[in-house]
């Protein structure tokens, strides 16, 4: 039905750049070097928490090719920190180093060999201080200080209420707490007290992951008089021109910050990462300067948040949930990056969409000497809900309730608040769950050792709603779009061309997109919280809108038409008498050459249908059925399914690739994924140790479904999609393992030793 | 990143011969010695590519023996018709080696030369009663696999030695080949085998130093328990040495049984 309502979007068309990246020819980030471009190396520290005493880089500078060695003494006149929402990150270590790896130095050579070699030979001096490894040692009595000072927190609105924010004249006593939130409501106590049963889940562990994008963070940056250009891999170009414009106290629009195609992100490019590094070494030599992270360099840099989590919740006799009591501690590594954003969000997420008439939530984000946390797809959702839809169905059993019926009890309804005061919820979750539960149950093995889990979670998702999109039409009628999101195989491009074809009437080939480029495009806040189709889509048809408002003034002019009498027309406008112009037409009638064009600007800020936070809730509706091997637990995935609550998919195709991509991604927490740390070092910061999941770890049965109720505020009733469907995975599949083994999981990945841990009832304290 | 090394690629196995000292290493798929390079862990000075030598990739057949040349990489092996018509294991084995990408460039001369103890063809070659041609420019030695395979990371091959082939007996025992493998390298791997002469012999690989050989007359006579006693696991992160142990008797129990029942 929707595909005859509309003529371009609800289609699956191919994507933009299929053929590009299929052959090798797409450019990306890495691909970039300007002509006279220096090659950096950055020297990292070698301990997990020490004072710096002395850099001695003699005999570094004094090996072929080496042309300077950056250190924090040679920047302290800039602004040399950064991050957007707590500017506690240094560039180059400052005093002391905070965790392993954390960059002390950077050398710059004519060629990366060069560079490489005279990092070895760049000394750094240490005095090592006691390190905190843990949150758990973080939130020691008396333990060692990760940060001694504290920073003022950005001013930004929708970051003020994130952070801590310690006044100038406050005198703060300091510990290792980055960020706490607290959310709650009614009385929890009471109802725990009075409750028919109570059930807990206890240190509930999530671990560290690394998002694994395949093109590694890299920069090249080119500062020449009081100009910055910087290429790199940036989700969100923007924000990162910001923090480069204060470290150079120079103009935004002297910043410019371009990304090309992006190999991927996943949350772990969103903010500034290497920037800075390549623009101080262009700074410091006049020369565009590239630096390019391996992989392990890249663990290094940001990870997501491990979790420890407590959850109670209290039941009526018939299932209704009466209270929930969370407790939740983000190791959130040396730096605050976003990780007061992710605690902010996990406490959101954490109770799920459920009817919880009292709730208490404590998330704490901790400083610890490990490697920066920082976003990572779900932001903090798949923390919380792990423990809290396993204690679902721990008291599910507990009731001698179904586990579906359980949450079907509960659940949120379209409409329903999830947040006072927030926006209700755009989704109807209780039919969602009906096409889950028959799905799986239908090709259910029901063999001995086997189980089915399924898992809900809703998400304040989209952002802060700051997008703005230009159209600019050609004289062929032609159109191109400028927009500020990131494509980063998401296929953003694709749907943008599609939401502008539709809107103008024009054949798809018609449209061009360009994106993420400070100096051109339009401004996008971010690329991130499944935002782009929703809010970057919604400013496309406002541009759209007023581009051909635009076409319809001019018309009036050069026609001499009542501008009332003029209707909207695929391609261009109808005058008088059903008399139809197109776009170029218009145009070159108005200024009088065969030349010109017409631009739609359109914005979207907290107003109207985007005045309500959060813009959307997206919704993860996932389940799994796996059988276990008892002798070694090896967990085999049989069935996955997902629930694309999307409201309207524009692109059907890639919906489907976003939920299978985001579980599959899932999979890998839940399964194999987990960085460990022995001592100050991860034990496995590469691929080979680190463990992704492959094509065999795929299950058999696949069923992605699409339900489209086109209950969103984006184009079409459209909503985002892109982090659902991973965030309940690792619950999903941990359910799933318990109901196979008869015994409830309280940490993930689930190993095959874990597994077998778990069923032989033997500690697992690796 | 690679430290600076000259590259030189011969036409013949004879200027390998030449080339080879304890400097200048022999360079094949590069699965292992790159990323040793990267590491800092090996620095040659020379790398002698061989790549571009046919003879090193040849595999063939005769009365007594499949001879393959080093130089095949473990696609190629899992291709090849001999193997497929006269040993079907080594088939299945290939084909479960690493990841794609590490089967299309690693050698099964590089396997064995690297001779990391996480590795499938360590144990089944074992298992197969396999040896080793290797040449220098002081002659020719053939060697059984525990002969070359001394410990971790540790052969007999001198440095100056290249590994031309690996031959494998005629008619290649048939039976079974099982792993645990929870990171991209086996954990845990088991062949159990009837030789020709109709004794049936599990090696242990992988979990093992060096691959652990054990036969009897029958299967009744492998203790998969008195195996699990002999194997000293170190725990790591694929796993504790409690559970490796734990895992080894598993797999020797069912290594066993599908052997039992003629497998492959
Ligand atoms: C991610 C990953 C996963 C893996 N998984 C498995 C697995 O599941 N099972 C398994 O069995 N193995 C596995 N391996 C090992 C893999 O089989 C070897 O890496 C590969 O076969 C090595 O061959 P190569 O040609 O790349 O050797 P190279 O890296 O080129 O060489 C390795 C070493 O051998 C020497 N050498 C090479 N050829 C010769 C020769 N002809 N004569 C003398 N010396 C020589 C080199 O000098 C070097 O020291 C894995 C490896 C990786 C990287």
């Amino acid at each position: 039905m929707t595909e005859r309502e509309h003529g371009v979007v609800g289609r699956s068309v191919q994507r933009r750049d299929l053929l590009e990246k299929v052959t090798g020819a797409a450019v990306y980030a890495v691909d970039v070097e300007p002509s006279g471009t220096l090659h950096a190396k950055v020297v990292r520290s070698s301990y997990a928490h020490a004072q710096l005493v002395r850099i001695d880089a003699e005999a570094a500078l004094a090996m072929p090719g080496v042309v300077a060695v950056v250190t924090a003494e040679d920047i302290k006149d800039l602004f040399p920190r950064f991050g957007h929402i707590v500017a506690d990150h240094y560039i180059l270590a400052t005093g002391k180093v905070r965790y392993y790896g954390e960059p002390v130095a950077l050398v710059v050579a004519e060629t990366l060999a060069a560079a490489s070699d005279a990092a070895a030979q760049v000394e750094v001096h240490y005095s090592e201080l006691p390190a905190v490894m843990s949150a758990a040692d973080a939130l020691a009595p008396s333990a060692p200080l990760v940060h001694d000072e504290a920073f003022v927190v950005s001013p930004d609105e929708s970051f003020t209420a994130m952070a801590a924010t310690p006044t100038a004249d406050e005198v703060l006593e300091r510990d290792n707490v980055a960020h706490e939130v607290t959310l709650g409501w009614g009385d929890v106590d009471a109802a725990l007290a009075s409750a028919h049963l109570v059930v807990s889940n206890e240190g509930m562990k999530f671990p560290m992951l690394y998002a694994y994008a395949m093109e590694p963070y890299n920069a090249v940056a080119t500062y020449t008089d009081h100009q910055l250009d910087v290429i790199s891999t940036a989700q969100h170009p923007f924000m990162v021109r910001t923090d480069l414009a204060r470290i150079f106290d120079l103009p935004l629009s002297r910043v410019r910050v371009q990304v090309p195609y992006l190999g991927g992100g996943y949350g772990s490019k969103s903010y500034t990462k290497v920037e800075p590094l390549a623009a101080v070494g262009s700074w410091a030599t006049g020369r565009p300067v590239k630096l390019v992270l391996d992989v392990e360099e890249a663990i290094y840099t940001t990870r997501a948040d491990s979790a420890e989590v407590n959850v109670r919740t209290a039941f009526d006799a018939d299932g209704t949930i009466l209270a929930r009591d969370i407790e939740m501690i983000l190791d959130s590594g040396a730096y605050a990056d976003n990780s007061p954003l992710v605690v902010a969000k996990a406490a959101n997420r954490s109770f799920g969409p459920y009817r919880v008439p009292n709730l208490r939530v404590r998330g704490r984000s901790v400083y610890t000497n490990t490697s920066p946390a920082s976003s990572y797809r779900g932001f903090g959702a798949p923390q919380g809900s792990f423990a809290g839809e396993i204690n679902l169905d721990k008291a599910a059993d507990l009731l001698g309730i179904d586990s579906a019926e359980l949450r079907r009890r509960n659940l949120v309804g379209p409409g329903e608040e999830i947040l006072p005061g927030k926006r209700g919820l755009d989704a109807d979750l209780r039919a969602d769950l009906e096409l889950l539960v028959g799905s799986l149950r239908r090709d259910a093995s029901n063999a001995q050792s086997s189980g089915i889990g399924y898992a809900l979670t809703a998400s304040d998702a989209g952002a802060f709603p700051v997008s703005t999109a230009h159209v600019r039409l050609q004289t062929d009628g032609s159109v191109v779009v400028l927009s500020g999101s990131t494509e980063m195989g998401q296929g953003s491009r694709s749907a943008l061309a599609q939401i502008a074809a539709e809107e103008l009437g024009v054949e798809l080939i018609a449209v061009s997109v360009s994106q993420s480029d400070t100096a051109t495009v339009a401004y996008e806040r971010t690329t991130g919280a499944s935002r782009t189709t929703t809010l970057t889509g919604l400013a496309l048809q406002r541009a759209c809108a007023d581009a051909r408002a635009k076409a319809a003034d001019m018309a009036a002019e050069v026609f001499g038409w009542p501008v009332e009498t003029i209707q909207p027309a695929p391609g261009g406008v109808l005058g008088p008498e059903e008399k139809f112009v197109g776009f170029g037409e218009v145009i070159m009638r108005w200024f009088g050459a065969a030349a010109g064009e017409i631009t739609g600007v359109g914005l979207v800020r907290r107003d109207g249908a985007t005045q309500k936070m959060p813009p959307f809730w997206e919704c993860g509706i996932v389940g799994v059925e796996v059988s276990v091997e008892p002798d070694t637990g090896q967990v085999d995935v049989r069935q996955l399914v997902t629930v694309a609550d999307v409201g309207f998919a524009i692109n059907p195709h890639a919906v489907e690739g976003q939920d299978l991509g985001a579980a599959t991604q899932g999979l890998g927490a839940a399964l194999f994924e987990e960085l460990v740390y022995e001592g100050p070092q991860l034990v496995n910061p590469n691929v080979v140790d680190y463990r992704v999941p492959r094509m065999r770890d795929v299950p058999a049965k696949i069923d992605t479904i699409i339900v489209e109720r086109r209950d969103g505020i984006g184009p079409y009733g459209a909503k985002g999609a892109g982090e659902g469907a991973l965030n309940p995975m690792t619950a999903a599949v941990a359910i799933a393992v318990g109901r196979a083994t008869g015994k409830w999981p309280t940490r993930v990945p689930l190993t095959p030793e874990r597994v077998w841990r778990l069923l032989n009832d033997l500690p697992d304290d690796s | 990143m690679l430290p600076e090394f000259t590259l030189s690629r011969p036409a013949d196995i004879d200027e390998v011969l030449r080339e080879l000292n304890a400097d200048v290493v022999p360079y094949a798929g590069g699965t292992e010695l790159l990323l040793a390079m990267k590491m800092g862990l090996l620095v040659p000075s020379g790398l002698v590519d061989l790549k571009r030598i046919p003879a090193l990739r040849e595999i063939s057949a005769s009365e007594s023996a499949i001879v393959i040349g080093a130089g095949a990489t473990h696609d190629e092996v899992a291709r090849h018709e001999l193997i497929q018509a006269h040993a079907p294991l080594l088939v299945q084995v290939e084909q479960n080696v690493g990841n794609a990408r590490v089967r299309s460039q690693g050698t099964i001369g590089g396997n064995l030369c690297f001779a990391e103890p996480r590795s499938d063809l360590l144990a089944l070659l074992a298992a197969f009663d396999a040896t080793v041609l290797l040449r220098s420019v002081r002659g020719d030695r053939t060697l059984a696999m525990a002969e070359f395979v001394l410990g971790p990371y540790w052969t007999d091959r001198a440095e100056d030695e290249l590994l031309v082939s690996v031959a494998i007996p005629r008619p290649c025992p048939t039976g079974a080949y099982v792993k645990l493998q929870v990171t991209e390298r086996p954990t845990v791997g088991v062949a159990a085998v009837r030789t020709a002469a109709g004794r049936c012999r599990v090696v242990v690989g992988s979990v093992t130093e060096v691959p652990l050989v054990v036969a009897g007359a029958s299967w009744d006579d492998i203790d998969a328990d008195g195996i699990v006693a002999q194997v000293e696991p170190v725990s790591d992160i694929a796993g504790s040495a409690e559970y490796k142990k734990h895992i080894t008797g598993v797999y020797v129990r069912r290594a066993v049984a599908l052997a039992r029942d003629g497998a492959v």
